[in-house]
């Protein structure tokens, strides 16, 4: 009997890069999807992301257990905490098989963020010790701020689907009529209920936010770049939310508003991120 | 003992030829057994549907001998002005297991892949048996038939999607709307196809109906008719708010539903989608309103080319239906044409050494 080799010494990155490659195929295999219509093969697209999740899991959870704290400490992490949120909301849905095409939607965005995540200087190496956030309304605060931005995702893969949907329907294009994309009410009320379920969790981001910083700081609000944003875009989404409650206007609208404040976010969290004080002090090698 | 069919159907005789040979149900029995005494036919089954009449029997005699009987059958006490070799067409043997394989599957239909005859069929068979019209042979090749039709319609494509107006409407509705069973539909003109239209909405949940017609006698007998009521021809817009889907079909020269008049009334509804069915020809519905949010308009023109498009699309799977039908068919002639194994009392033993093991 020869002797068995040792286990490849993976760190969490390789796993997070492997998660990253299966979110690529899935990305590809979307493409032909399209193509199709939305027609056939809807479990390819889900087994892939299914596989991305379990190496994105080992990932976040090798991470987790270094670091002996929610891995939210960097624009990598952050990004891949928002990242495992949305595949993981979205193989629950696909447990339903009419949600099921949402991978083929979430796929190209969760490889251009994880691409993104990979540069370089996202993941600055942290000294012993250097976590100014620590404990548990650190943890909870940024898991629940990072969950919302998640679910925001989602409404918007979501929003995608609806006007997709939406423009065949009304170009009467025969692909709308074979696809296996959900009724637009059923996308407008899925798009609504993850605005919703994201705007909650975004509060209670906030207010554990202020709790944290209340209880390190002393005070409950600082004029922080990163607060001021994330309160901005709190009562952006709250007058979206109260628009959709009166019926303001149409599923059309809202799936173009649900789509562009998520790029808002996705666009400006980074930078913001980069210009909070507090946030920055206590991450880079000291 | 061969199968034979003889028959004819929309592709060979027109309706006026169809009629004159069409059996009525309550007689079939009658027939059944006249068939019997009348022909050298030992088994049968007759199909008679509007747009087919067939006989499938088996006789231990000469298929052509069965064939010139059934279609003698056919044409007693009847006045037939086209020629009976051009309406009539025959089937034996292999032929006619696959002729039966392709009416069952609905691939020799006039819509294809129409399921309704599959259903016709079974009655029929079901018929012939409990007039203990059929015996082994028939008996394996309707079963086939029917096992047939259920591997193409699972295996194949062949019965995808709706072919007529009235069904590519409801599936639009599919797309739209979450479910149907909460909907109100409105018929603007009671035709024909807008009734069939509202049924199948009907059929498939919708909640209630309205009919609106500018003979408002015509609207309420449509309307008992739907279990729905009708509604003031010239007050219909009063209605606007609880309406989800409009089908309209009159006869009026110009646009029923436009823009000017839609818009204000979509504030009303509370933005929730509006599907537009305008089957009419000068259109009801001004082109315009398909601009606007959450209204989604199709005319026939629209939903022919889907139901078109379908049909397409079951046209590209006729090659697979096929290669289905002919692998059954030549298993079920290979198992007709196995002569029955005569029953021992004791197995022949196979070898000599069990030969002197048993004599041991």
């Amino acid at each position: 009997m020869g002797k068995v080799s040792a286990p490849l010494n993976w760190t969490d990155k390789t796993y997070f890069c492997c998660a990253v490659t299966l979110y690529g195929i899935a990305m590809v295999y979307s493409v032909f999807l399209w193509r199709k219509g939305f027609q056939r093969d809807d479990w390819v697209v889900y087994g892939v992301l299914a596989g991305g999740l379990v190496l994105h899991t080992v990932a976040m959870a090798k991470r987790g257990f270094n670091l002996q704290t929610c891995p939210i400490n960097n624009l990598y992490e952050a990004t891949a905490f928002i990242m495992w949120t949305i595949v993981a909301v979205n193989l629950v849905a696909g447990i339903w098989q009419r949600f099921r095409f949402v991978g083929a939607f979430a796929s190209p965005l969760l490889f251009v963020l994880g691409v993104f995540a990979l540069f370089p200087d996202l993941d600055p190496e942290l000294a012993n010790g250097a976590h100014e956030f620590s404990g548990a309304l650190s943890s909870l605060h940024k898991a629940l701020l990072m969950l919302s931005f998640g679910g925001f995702g989602l409404s918007a893969i979501g929003a995608v689907m609806y006007l997709t949907q939406e423009k065949d329907l009304k170009m009467h294009k025969f692909r709308a009529i074979l696809s296996k994309l959900p009724s637009l009410e059923r996308l407008e009320t899925a798009m609504t209920r993850l605005v919703w379920i994201a705007f909650g969790l975004l509060t209670a981001g906030l207010i554990t936010s202020s709790a944290y910083l209340h209880q390190v700081k002393q005070v409950w609000f600082k004029a922080d770049p990163e607060m001021i944003w994330v309160m901005g875009v709190w009562a952006f989404y709250l007058v979206l939310l109260v628009l959709q409650k009166r019926h303001a206007h149409s599923g059309r609208r809202f799936a173009w508003c649900a789509l562009g404040s998520f790029l808002f976010v996705l666009l400006t969290f980074w930078g913001v991120y980069l210009l909070s004080p507090l946030h920055q002090t206590s991450n880079a090698v000291s | 003992m061969p199968i034979v069919c003889l028959g004819l159907n929309h592709r060979t005789a027109p309706v006026t030829v169809r009629e004159r040979f069409a059996l009525p149900e309550g007689e079939l029995h009658v027939l059944l057994g006249a068939l019997r005494e009348r022909t050298v036919a030992k088994e049968a089954v007759i199909l008679s549907t509007c747009n087919r009449v067939e006989i499938y029997a088996a006789t231990e005699d000469e298929p052509q001998v069965l064939l010139n009987e059934l279609r003698a059958f056919l044409l007693k006490d009847r006045e037939v002005d086209a020629d009976p070799d051009e309406i009539f067409y025959e089937h034996a043997g292999e032929s006619a297991v696959r002729h039966l394989f392709n009416v069952a599957s609905g691939l020799d239909s006039m819509v294809l892949g129409e399921t309704e005859i599959l259903g016709q069929l079974k009655a029929a068979y079901q018929l012939a048996l409990d007039q203990k019209a059929t015996s082994g042979r028939l008996n394996k090749a309707f079963q086939k038939a029917f096992n047939v039709a259920k591997q193409i319609r699972t295996e194949t494509n062949i019965q995808r999607g709706s072919v007529s107006v009235a069904n590519v409407a409801v599936e639009l509705a599919g797309k739209i709307f979450d479910e149907l069973n909460d909907r109100t539909v409105m018929v603007i003109g009671a035709g024909d196809t807008s009734e069939k239209t509202a049924r199948a909405l009907l059929s498939r949940g919708a909640r209630s109906v309205m009919v609106s017609n500018r003979s408002y006698d015509r609207a309420k007998d449509l309307a008992d008719e739907l279990g729905g009521r009708a509604v003031d021809y010239d007050h219909w817009e009063t209605e606007f708010a609880a309406i989800d889907i409009i089908i309209s079909s009159t006869s009026a020269p110009h646009y029923v539903i436009d823009r000017k008049k839609l818009e204000p009334l979509q504030g009303i509804r509370q933005h929730r989608p509006l599907l537009l069915v305008d089957i009419a020809v000068p259109r009801d519905i001004e082109p315009e309103v398909n601009f606007m949010e959450d209204v989604y308009l199709y005319n026939i023109d629209d939903l022919q080319a889907i139901a078109g498009n379908y049909l397409r699309l079951r046209h590209e799977e006729i090659v697979k239906c096929e290669s289905i039908v002919d692998a059954t068919t030549r298993e079920l002639i290979e198992s007709l044409n196995v002569s029955p194994v005569p029953r021992r009392q004791n197995p022949p033993l196979s070898s000599a050494g069990e030969a002197s093991a048993a004599q041991s």
